[in-house]
This record gives C-alpha cells, sequence and structure tokens, in this order.
C-alpha cells in the first residue's frame, strides 16, 4: 500500500493522493472490524473457508483413520455419525460456496472494472454471518451435540422423536443462518455485475467468471427458499411440536425431501458453476488465447442454472409417482448433459488451439478435467435404473461425488488460487512446491477415491463406522485411507506454499501470467480504490486490448478517475453506458453488530432462551433501522415543495 | 432502416429481444408445472379426467402450447440473430444483442427438444401407470 | 410508418431488436427485485408444500374434527390489506414532486390499514385457537406457519412504512431527488399484498373448490 506509486499518464499525483485518503483504510484494531473493502473481505472468506475445509478435512482423516482396519474403535458409532454429517455439511455449505464467493468477492469487483461491490456494508455483513454461522455449527462438535443425520437430513430420522439432542436443532438453525449470508451475498454480486460494470463492457464483453458467478447467485436467489423453508418446518416439528414431517397427523416424509432436492440438486451446480467459471478465467493465460466459443460457454452458463430446477426428482425415482411425470424431468436431465459437454469440449479446443504454458494453475486445470469427466462417466452410469439401485448407499456413490466435487470444485480453487495468488498477495508462489502438491494431492485424490468404485461394487454401504473382514473389503479400505494422507499432504503443501509465498515470495508485477481480464491491468496488489482512473472497456479481452490499456493510462478523463470522494460508476444494465458516479459507504461497525445480534438471537433459539432471543430480534431490527437511516440533508438538495 | 425507430417500436423490440432469449425457458417453465401438476394431482385424486377433458389430452395441451411458444420464440431469436449481422467491433448494442441472439437460438432448441421428449411419453405412457 | 408493416418493420428492426430494457434502474432498486424474488420463492415453497400435504392427504381437506374456513373474516381482512397498497402509491407518487404532506398522510394511511389488518388477524386467531392449534395435526401447523409467515412479513412491512414516516417528520430526508427507500419500502409492501392473495387462495378458498 505505497502512495508513493507513480502515477500513470492520464492521471495526475493530486488525483492519486486524494484517491488513497478516500478510499484508504486506517490499519488500526476498529479498522480490522469495519473494514467494507472487497478485497479484505474476499481475503477473509477464502481464509475463513479455508479453515473450516481444513476442520472438514481433519473430520475425513479421523474417518479413514478408524475405516483403515476392520473392526477399528478410533471413535464411537455416535462420534462417527457426527463426523461424517459435519464433514459432509461443511465441505458443502462451509467450505465451496463461500470459497468460490471468496474469489468472487475479490474478483469481481476487479474483473469489471468498479471499485467495489454494489452494497459494501452488506458484503462485510454477510462475511460475519458465514462466520458466526460456521462457529455456530462446529462449536456443536465438542460437546457432542453436531448434527448426525448426514447432510441431507432425511426425514423421519430427522425428527425429535428418532434423534433427540440438539443435533438436527444445530443443522437447522446454523444453515438458516447461513442462508442470510448467502442470499445477502448473491444480491450482491448479481446488482455488482448489472449496474457496477466499467463503461463498454456490454454483456457480450463481460468476462465468464463473472457470468457464472452471476447465474451461481440467480440459482441461490430461487433455490436457497426451499432449502430455508424445510429447515424452517424442521424445528418447528422438532421444537414447537408441529407435523410437517409426521405421517401419523397427516404431515409426509417425502416433503422433506422434494424441498431438499429442489434446492439440492441446483445447488450441485450452484458449487460447480463458478468453479467452472475459475476454468475458463484461468485458460486464456496458459494458452495464450481467449476460451473458444464465448456465446455458447454463456449459453451453457444460462441454460444450465435454469436446467437445474427441473430435474430435481430424478433424485426421486423410488418414491412411487405417476410414470409420466418422471418422464418430464428426465428430459431435462438428459438435455442437461448438453450444454455441460459444450464447456468441457470449448476448454479442450481452447487448449488444443492455443499455446499451453505448463504452469501449476493449468495442471489442475488438467486434473480437473481428468477427474470430472471421471465423475461425471459414473454419473451416468447412474442413469441405468437396475444399476442405480445396486450401488444406491454404497462406496460407489462416495466415489462418484468426491470425483464430481473435487474434481469439480477443489481443482478449480487450487488452479485459483495459485493463478490469483499475486494478485491477492502481491507476491508469487514457488513453481516446484506448486508442482509437488500438484501430483501429490491429484496421486492422493485418486488413490483414495478410486477403490471406493471397487469395495462400493462388492456391497460396503456408506456411513458406517466399522466393518466385518469381508474379502475384498479391508485391503481396498486400508489402500484409500493411505491414498487419503498422502491427499492431505498434498493439501499441506499448497498450505505452506500459500504461505511460503506470503512470507518470502517473491514481488509480483501486476500482470505475471499476462491474463485477459482487467484484475491483471491494475497494481498487485490492488490498491485500496482498485483502479486510479476506471477503465473503457473496448474488448472481451481488455487487458489485451490496447485501447483498453490506454483508458486507463494516457486516456484517462475525469469522469472516470472521480477523485474528489469516495465514488465510482454505475453503468446501464445491458451496454454500460454510464449512468453517474455514486457515492460509496465509508467503513462501519453496524454489519458486525448485526451479525453478532444475529448470532445471539440464533444461540438463544438454539439453547430455547426465547426472552433472550426476543431482544436480539429487536436489537436486529434496531441495528438494521439505524443502518439505513438518512442523513439529513437540506431541502433544496432534497427537491421538497410542500 | 433510415429512421430511428419510435419509442412505441423501440419497447416491442427490446421486449422481442427477451421473448427470444427467454421464452424457451419460461415455457418449459410452465409446462413441467403444468404437465406435471395435472398428472400428479389428477392421478393422486383417483381420476383420469380434468372437469370434462381426458387426462393425456390435458396434459397434452400443456406439452403442445409451450412447445409452440417456444419454437415462435426461436424464430424471434433467429430474426435477431439475422438482423443484427453488421455488429461491428465498436457497435456495442449490436454485438450484445447478436450475442443473445446465438444464445437464444441454442437454448430455444435445448429447451425445445426437453419438451418435446418429455411430451413425446404422453402419447406412449397411460397417464397414471406407477 | 404509420402503417400496420410499418410499425413491424421498425419493431423487428435491428435498431429497436437493440433496444436496451431494462435500462437506467438503480442498485437499490434491483437489490429490492431480487429480495422480493427470493422472499416470493420462500412463499411459493410454503403454499407448495400445503398442497403437497393436502393432496398427499386424502379426500377429506382440512381434515376430520376442524371445519373448513369461514370466509368473512378473511375477505374483510383481504378488503382491508390489498387497498393499503393505493395510499403508498399515492404518497411514493406525491415525494417524487416533492410533497411532502402527501408522503406523510399516504404512509399514515397504510400504517392504519395494515394495523386493522394485524388485528383482525389476532381476532381471527384467538377463535381458531380454540378449536386446532398448530401442534393439532399437519394442517394446523401448514394453517399456522403460512399465516403466520405472512403476519410477520405484514409486521416487517409496518417497520418500513414506519420507519419511513419517521425519517419523513423529522424532515430533511426524502424530496423529489431523494426518494428510492421510499421505492423500495412501496416495493416490498405491495408484494406482501400479493402474497395475501395467494395465500387467500391456498388457505381459505381452494378447501372449498
Amino acid at each position: 500500500m505505497s502512495t508513493t506509486t507513480t502515477p500513470p499518464p492520464g492521471v495526475s499525483a493530486q488525483d492519486l493522493a486524494r484517491l488513497a485518503e478516500h478510499w484508504a483504510e486506517r490499519p488500526s484494531l476498529r479498522g480490522w472490524f469495519s473494514t467494507v473493502d472487497h478485497k479484505r473481505i474476499g481475503r477473509r472468506y477464502l481464509v475463513t473457508a479455508g479453515f473450516f475445509f481444513v476442520l472438514a478435512g481433519l473430520s475425513a482423516l479421523v474417518m479413514r483413520t478408524q475405516l483403515a482396519r476392520p473392526e477399528a474403535g478410533v471413535v464411537s458409532p455416535q462420534e462417527y455419525n457426527q463426523l461424517f454429517s459435519m464433514h459432509g455439511t461443511a465441505m458443502i455449505f462451509l467450505f465451496a460456496t463461500p470459497m468460490l464467493f471468496g474469489f468472487g468477492n475479490f474478483l469481481v469487483p476487479l474483473m469489471i472494472g468498479s471499485r467495489d461491490m454494489a452494497f459494501p456494508r452488506l458484503n462485510a455483513f454477510g462475511y460475519w454471518v458465514f462466520l458466526f454461522a460456521g462457529l455456530f455449527m462446529w462449536a456443536s462438535l465438542p460437546f457432542g451435540a453436531a448434527p448426525n443425520n448426514g447432510w441431507f437430513a432425511y426425514a423421519p430420522l430427522n425428527q425429535e422423536q428418532h434423534n433427540p439432542g440438539l443435533h438436527m436443532d444445530v443443522y437447522a438453525l446454523g444453515l438458516l443462518f447461513l442462508g442470510i449470508s448467502t442470499t445477502a451475498a448473491s444480491i450482491n454480486f448479481i446488482v455488482t455485475a448489472l449496474k457496477l460494470r466499467a463503461p463498454g463492457m456490454s454483456l457480450n464483453r463481460v468476462p465468464l467468471f463473472v457470468w457464472a458467478i452471476v447465474a451461481t447467485a440467480f440459482m441461490v436467489i430461487f433455490a436457497l427458499p426451499a432449502l430455508n423453508a424445510d429447515n424452517l418446518m424442521l424445528f418447528l416439528d422438532r421444537r414447537f411440536g408441529t407435523h410437517f414431517f409426521d405421517p401419523s397427523a397427516g404431515g409426509n416424509v417425502l416433503l422433506w425431501q422434494h424441498l431438499f432436492w429442489i434446492f439440492g440438486h441446483p445447488d450441485v451446480y450452484i458449487i460447480v458453476m463458478p468453479a467452472l467459471g475459475i476454468v475458463s478465467a484461468v485458460l486464456p493465460a496458459f494458452t495464450r488465447r481467449g476460451v473458444v466459443g464465448y456465446p455458447l460457454i454463456v449459453l451453457s452458463i444460462v441454460s444450465i442454472s435454469i436446467i437445474s430446477f427441473g430435474v430435481w426428482v430424478h433424485h426421486m425415482f423410488a418414491t412411487g409417482l405417476p410414470q409420466l411425470s418422471y418422464s418430464f424431468f428426465s428430459a431435462a436431465s438428459t438435455i442437461i448433459t448438453i450444454p455441460s459437454g459444450i464447456q468441457i469440449f470449448a476448454w479442450l479446443a481452447t487448449m488444443l488451439l492455443g499455446r499451453l504454458v505448463l504452469r501449476v494453475p493449468l495442471l489442475f486445470v488438467i486434473g480437473f478435467v481428468v477427474t470430472f469427466v471421471l465423475g461425471g462417466f459414473t454419473g451416468a452410469m447412474f442413469a441405468v435404473t437396475a444399476f442405480d439401485q445396486q450401488v444406491t448407499d454404497s462406496y460407489f456413490v462416495v466415489a462418484h461425488f468426491h470425483y464430481v466435487l473435487i474434481g469439480g470444485a477443489v481443482f478449480p480453487m487450487l488452479a485459483g488460487i495459485y493463478y490469483w495468488l499475486p494478485k491477492i498477495t502481491g507476491r508469487m508462489y514457488h513453481e516446484r512446491l506448486g508442482r509437488w502438491a500438484f501430483w501429490l494431492v491429484f496421486a492422493g485424490m485418486h488413490v483414495t477415491f478410486f477403490p471406493m468404485h471397487l469395495y462400493g461394487l462388492f456391497g460396503m454401504p456408506r456411513r458406517v463406522y466399522t466393518y466385518r473382514s469381508e474379502p475384498g473389503w479391508d485391503g481396498w479400505n486400508l489402500v484409500s485411507t493411505l491414498g487419503s494422507y498422502l491427499l492431505a499432504v498434498g493439501l499441506l503443501l499448497v498450505l505452506v506454499g500459500v504461505v511460503h509465498a506470503v512470507r518470502r515470495g517473491r514481488p509480483a508485477p501486476p500482470d505475471p501470467w499476462e491474463g485477459d481480464s482487467l484484475e491483471w491491468s491494475t497494481a498487485s496488489p490492488p490498491e485500496p480504490y482498485n483502479f486510479p482512473a476506471l477503465p473503457r472497456v473496448h474488448s472481451l479481452h481488455p487487458a489485451w486490448d490496447e485501447r483498453t490499456a490506454e483508458s486507463l493510462g494516457a486516456g484517462a478523463t475525469a469522469d472516470r478517475i472521480l477523485s474528489d470522494g469516495r465514488r465510482t460508476l454505475v453503468t446501464s444494465e445491458l451496454d454500460a453506458h454510464p449512468e453517474r458516479a455514486v457515492q460509496m459507504p465509508e467503513s462501519t461497525l453496524k454489519p458486525l453488530v448485526l451479525a453478532g445480534a444475529l448470532l445471539i438471537f440464533f444461540t438463544s433459539m438454539l439453547l430455547a432462551w426465547y426472552p433472550a432471543a426476543a431482544v436480539a430480534a429487536l436489537a436486529v431490527v434496531a441495528t438494521i433501522a439505524v443502518w439505513l437511516w438518512p442523513p439529513r440533508r437540506p431541502d433544496e438538495e432534497l427537491g421538497v415543495t410542500g | 432502416m433510415t429512421t430511428r425507430p419510435g419509442p412505441h417500436a423501440r419497447l416491442t423490440g427490446g421486449l422481442l429481444l427477451w421473448y427470444g432469449v427467454l421464452g424457451g425457458a419460461v415455457a418449459w417453465g410452465v409446462h413441467v408445472f403444468a404437465a406435471w401438476g395435472l398428472d400428479e394431482l389428477a392421478c393422486a385424486a383417483g381420476s383420469e379426467r380434468v372437469a370434462a377433458v381426458p387426462l393425456w389430452q390435458a396434459v397434452g395441451l400443456a406439452v403442445v402450447i409451450p412447445a409452440l411458444f417456444t419454437v415462435g420464440s426461436l424464430l424471434v431469436a433467429a430474426l435477431v440473430w439475422r438482423r443484427t449481422r453488421r455488429a461491428g467491433e465498436d457497435d456495442r448494442a449490436f454485438g450484445r444483442s447478436r450475442m443473445l441472439a446465438v444464445v437464444g437460438v441454442w437454448s430455444n432448441l435445448l429447451f425445445l427438444a426437453i419438451i418435446v421428449l418429455g411430451g413425446v411419453a404422453v402419447l406412449v405412457l397411460p397417464p397414471c401407470q406407477g | 410508418m404509420s402503417d400496420r408493416g410499418g410499425v413491424v418493420a421498425a419493431a423487428t428492426g435491428a435498431e429497436a431488436l437493440s433496444t436496451e430494457l431494462p435500462v437506467g434502474r438503480s442498485a437499490g432498486w434491483w437489490g429490492m427485485v431480487m429480495f422480493v424474488a427470493t422472499e416470493a420463492t420462500l412463499f411459493a415453497c410454503l403454499l407448495g408444500s400445503y398442497f403437497y400435504l393436502r393432496f398427499q392427504y386424502g379426500p377429506t381437506w382440512p381434515p376430520a374434527g376442524i371445519e373448513a374456513p369461514k370466509l368473512l373474516t378473511p375477505l374483510v381482512m383481504t378488503a382491508v390489506l390489498v387497498p393499503s397498497s393505493l395510499p403508498v402509491v399515492w404518497a411514493e407518487r406525491g415525494i417524487r414532486q416533492g410533497q411532502r404532506w402527501r408522503l406523510q398522510s399516504g404512509l399514515a394511511a397504510t400504517m392504519v390499514l395494515g394495523v386493522t389488518f394485524l388485528a383482525l388477524q389476532a381476532s381471527e386467531y384467538a377463535e381458531k385457537l380454540t378449536q386446532f392449534t398448530m401442534t393439532t395435526d399437519a394442517y394446523g401447523s401448514l394453517f399456522y406457519l403460512i399465516t403466520g409467515f405472512h403476519g410477520l412479513h405484514v409486521m416487517v412491512g409496518l417497520t418500513m412504512i414506519g420507519w419511513l414516516l419517521a425519517a419523513s417528520l423529522r424532515g430533511g430526508s426524502f424530496g423529489s431527488h431523494r426518494h428510492e427507500r421510499v421505492r423500495n419500502a412501496a416495493m416490498y409492501w405491495h408484494f406482501v399484498d400479493l402474497v395475501w392473495v395467494a395465500i387467500l387462495f391456498t388457505i381459505y378458498l381452494s378447501p372449498r373448490l
């Protein structure tokens, strides 16, 4: 954060000083808690999600240790139930989506040439809620009260009479709490991408990563309410004696499944879509060309995000509905593979037509393609009903979705970490360390999960805390366990690489990869105001485009420098014509206070301290009212006539 | 085109563009809800008729009408694609419309395929066979 | 260009087809639209659950022991709540022209109607609770969850309206150049009204069909 950087040709030193004055946040404890800078919030999302990933990963290691040998006694059955439930819940809700939203938070404003998100304070609020909800859920584990019903928590096992204790209350309340954060972040992404794109960035020039994040956000907006309704009813059933899932009083256990999968199937794409966006963002730099078929990838992103809402019944083909109504959902489930295939072939064509630069991010992208395609292949096998019924709830399913999720989400994230580390930290990573990490992660992943296909086919059910020494099970289980340690060492090397880069890495230039999108047109790490002058975008690859580069330097004009205040530019929705400059909010503690009040509310609800919950709810309302209270302005400025 | 279109023409044109891009998606959404809902509810009520209409015909209508709506959307998308052919590097609005038209053409084909593939089952399966 | 063909030609010309639409909305407007969209989906899920449980339950609905809901109170509630959007519209138009008195009186009128609605709902609950509660069966659970959740939304809407009224009475808050929050709160209030119509149909009218 030097203020002595030489200004680009079109921006005067005074402008730069004024921008620094308006945007800089003094390094203090209060400043740390009150920041609204999307880059700091994005970094926090990444670090916090990484922390939850470590916790969920350690849970998995404990489980693998337990399963290394038949009839081992490392953990009790009850502890094992909580471990696999927290592992799944945390990986899906506390790691995958927040990690990708962390990338989105850091990158979207930079990629679209803006100075912050559309609602910076809401952004800070979203982070704090995510942090608190994650701690809320994990804190139950040491008390032996963690969720214990698997990540999809089917009824009737999630009901009070079958599952007493706080376990599933933690699940229901924790996910409702977290949902606030996810929804807030999604609204923010959509509005940011609609209104804050740099002038000239019409829809046909929006980076694919931004398309992916926005499509994800739309899916969250329309899918998450189903999960929230489900969890609300679950909590009411458990705590206040309602009967939504109770067949003896007119309820129905399948209602849980319907609502869960209305959310759950889009959620698969909510996790994978932004990761695919990372792949589309990483490839141009390492193939030295744009991704092949930009409009087709946009088509694929948009159509997947819509069709994903029409396939949920395929999780429930065994529940006895009329055959004819299945056919409408089967058709959607079949066709949705076409846009997914389009993306894979577009990337392969990009690699084929481009000139490959084999650095660590590209290695992870290649690892992604291999692993994800294998996961997709086993996924297609489930479409054969006879086979599906044979392997349902066996380790074959576990193998399948770990191939999809590690292949489809974790590998692209790791590619993204190495790719953007120079931008985020301003330091280069150690290439050889990164290669070691890649090969260990890749090998560890396949050694762990490939055998699961086999002992799944041999009949080993998932979610059992131990097994007898059956022929064919124990040897492969040991292989899986050894593989999981290998995978852990690989992931540890990724962490070591990040720490090494932050501590010892050589300083990164603004554009170490000669990337194509706008984040590479600014300093590494970017100044608090992101761009001394907001760019004027002339093509789909603005960083490869001389006219855009000129608009950032010699061609910078006052209407895009906006140094008199904390301001950024609002542009029109489709074609990004400049509309007006808007004032951006200053740093504030209110988001933290609001999230804290919500934490008190949810904790009180969990522990049945209802008066405290009521007080906390009032505090929430009061904080929002004060937060939004308008400053007093003179009548002339407001335009009041009578 | 020598004169600039008036406000009404612009509004119609703007709406037409979105019909071309999203028409298929909307039609498919309506189709799934209507066809699935009709079939499920009528069968759950133990009847193979909706009012006076046989159930398979009612479900068939919930297939044919959205399919026709999607075909219309496809034609509009193709029209937009043709009309915006002279999109230059600098003509942002034309370039954007043209990209949306490409997205519209392909997505309408996808949604038409889904509707038709699902709808064929109406001819094959008795509506309430479990 | 006056004939029909000319109009069609104009509307399908490249320029008309490239019209930017939507355009010029503010960030706050989009934020509220997205928020309302996600809330509407939540209500759709709850109402969908109602129909799902109802049709899985069997021929008699509401279940034996609970009579079909009476229509008088809910229709009066509808007659109170749905027109309450009109003063909001009127108030919003007023402040766009800088007329603060219209904003204040319109919001106050809506407050009165909204509070009346809640009072009617309370009296309906008082009557229903003697008959069945949330724990009686799934019908009771659905009835109280859906109407209660909507009542909560009315309360949130009233808080917004009261907040606007307070800010407006303090002065220096809204005028013809600054009325975005009025519009956003109005949008939310209209949404709460529309949801009530869907609830009226689902809970009160559909058991009689």
